[in-house]
């Protein structure tokens, strides 16, 4: 077995100790008839940012991709409550894409309709030049997969355990 | 001469210049230059050149008098501050004729070498050495371009041969020391020719590199030797050393080669990645409301223990033909209601990657055998 596996601060164990302490929290008020198609879909989406926000902040801010994701997801619980936040952060958001679309006029990338994909697919991407971006897709991946991955386990186990 | 020099595989024009002008100190110069020549690119200890200089001033060695001629040039003083680039140990093979042991000293540190330069300098020399030489930081070296416009107005129309490559001006010192290391070993790697010595003096010099926080590039044979080109084949080089990093995170990039296609692939499998977290969540929106703490400590201990190569156990390798067969069709935009307790998920878009993520939902979702899955067996089989 790796070493890496009962690594206590390990990417894995972190996300994995949030993770489940997010789940306890969703689970928690629910009543036993909860078969409802919108009720599922609403579950549905607070465990998707669950795992999200329990990854990023198992990243902290150490890479740009989890610290715009953690900016997305607060904006988006504060944009719910109050208005002129949303403005504000749609605001934030087209200065950071025109600047990134300077950078790559700038830098004359060859592959600009992929690298502008793959921008749209990583969170923060768009201010990014090309070399640091294909970084923070390295390390985008390698989450994506802990994440997966954590994620699935734990679903098989519940269903295991129902 | 100029071939030798041509054969060194630097683009040391300038020397091929000098050379040309002299004839009787042809063999010297040449044979001189050779040990500083063929050392590695890297220009610390500017101000062990101006010794070098100074050295050859002061000892008026026979045979010289072309390079007399040329120490009066200002910016000959730019040049062979740029050129250096020794160790300790070549140094002495350099300055043995001329008896200097102090120079050896002197390249083992910009700052050490300013304190050695006061033996044997005049005071004109160290205000000019405090021009072209050391700065606390080696931060002068990237406006010496600037007072070496000179230099570039008596060569033959090329640019500087070595190029100091820090971003974009003098500020930015933590960007260029973090890029120093990747590049150094870059720059290293990266010369050919007959440079198979050159490369063990690059690895040697790259152990000094903390000292200094610019990059040093140097061109190769044949290339252009313009700073911009410079600037550009180091971030081709980072670049690609990137997408070589990812093809191997991407399973199943082994054959492919060109950077479009490799794009292609790492777009797909993000998205896929990001496809199946989305499912993987719904499906525990379906599944689990009771969860309990207990449960907390046996889940984190299981996931906690699986192999961590979760390729292999999402089965995206190309080996994990499934026996499910599936029409995959077009992908709605969002999940909408999931009537049963075993959702039959949407077939994903038409990628092989995303056709083995569905065989392996499926064949877990609906509760079958596990003998599908790339795990070590621990995985207990569903009930």
């Amino acid at each position: 077995m790796d070493l890496q596996n009962l690594n206590p601060s390990s990417l894995k164990s972190r996300f994995t100790a949030r993770f489940l302490r997010a789940l306890t929290e969703i689970n928690a008020p629910k009543t036993i008839s909860s078969s409802s198609p919108r009720e599922i879909f609403q579950r549905y989406r607070r465990i998707k940012v669950a795992a999200d926000k329990s990854m990023a902040y198992s990243v902290r801010s150490r890479r740009i991709w989890s610290r715009a994701t953690l900016w997305r997801l607060r904006t988006r619980s504060r944009s719910r409550r109050l208005v002129s936040f949303g403005r504000r952060a749609s605001v934030k958001t087209r200065t950071t894409a025109s600047h990134g679309k300077e950078n790559k006029e700038h830098h004359g990338a060859v592959l600009g309709v992929q690298a502008e994909e793959l921008r749209e697919l990583v969170p923060g991407g768009e201010a990014m030049d090309l070399c640091n971006l294909l970084d923070e897709t390295a390390h985008y991946i390698k989450c994506l997969t802990t994440q997966g991955f954590c994620v699935y386990m734990g679903g098989l186990l519940c269903e295991g355990c129902c | 001469m100029t071939s030798e020099n041509d054969d060194m595989g630097l683009a040391m024009s300038s020397i091929s210049m000098f050379n040309k002008s002299s004839n009787t100190s042809d063999s010297f110069f040449s044979s001189c230059w050779d040990p500083i020549v063929s050392q590695s690119g890297s220009l610390g200890g500017s101000s062990m050149a101006s010794h070098y200089h100074l050295v050859m001033e002061n000892q008026g060695i026979s045979g010289t008098s072309h390079v007399s001629h040329y120490q009066s040039d200002p910016s000959f003083v730019e040049l062979v501050s740029k050129l250096t680039g020794f160790d300790g140990g070549n140094l002495s093979q350099m300055v043995g004729p001329f008896s200097l042991p102090q120079c050896n000293q002197v390249a083992n540190g910009n700052e050490r070498g300013s304190t050695n330069s006061l033996r044997f300098l005049d005071e004109h020399r160290i205000s000019k050495e405090a021009l072209v030489g050391t700065s606390p930081n080696g931060k002068i070296r990237k406006c010496a371009p600037e007072s070496g416009s000179p230099l570039r107005s008596c060569k033959n129309g090329d640019e500087e041969p070595v190029m100091d490559l820090s971003s974009e001006g003098c500020d930015g010192p933590r960007e260029q020391a973090r890029k120093k290391p990747e590049t150094e070993q870059n720059t290293g790697a990266n010369s050919r020719g007959k440079q198979a010595v050159k490369q063990d003096k690059d690895s040697s010099q790259s152990e000094e590199a903390p000292k200094e926080n610019y990059i040093h590039v140097r061109a190769r044979r044949g290339q252009a030797t313009n700073s911009h080109s410079l600037a550009e084949r180091v971030r081709r080089e980072k670049i690609s050393e990137r997408m070589r990093l990812l093809q191997e995170l991407v399973p199943g990039c082994n054959k492919i080669t060109g950077k479009a296609v490799m794009l292609d692939e790492i777009i797909n499998y993000v998205q896929s990645l990001q496809q199946q977290v989305e499912f993987l969540s719904m499906k525990l929106a379906t599944v689990n409301p009771e969860i309990n703490l207990d449960l907390d400590r046996i889940l984190s201990k299981d996931i906690l223990h699986q192999r961590s190569g979760s390729a292999a156990v999402l089965g995206l390798g190309p080996g994990s033909n499934s026996p499910y067969g599936f029409s995959p069709s077009t992908f709605p935009g969002t999940i909408s209601g999931i009537p049963n307790k075993n959702p039959q998920f949407p077939p994903l878009p038409q990628t092989v990657l995303e056709n083995e993520l569905l065989n392996l939902f499926q064949m877990g979702f609906s509760g079958s055998t596990m003998d599908g899955f790339g795990l070590n067996g621990q995985l207990k089989p569903e009930m």
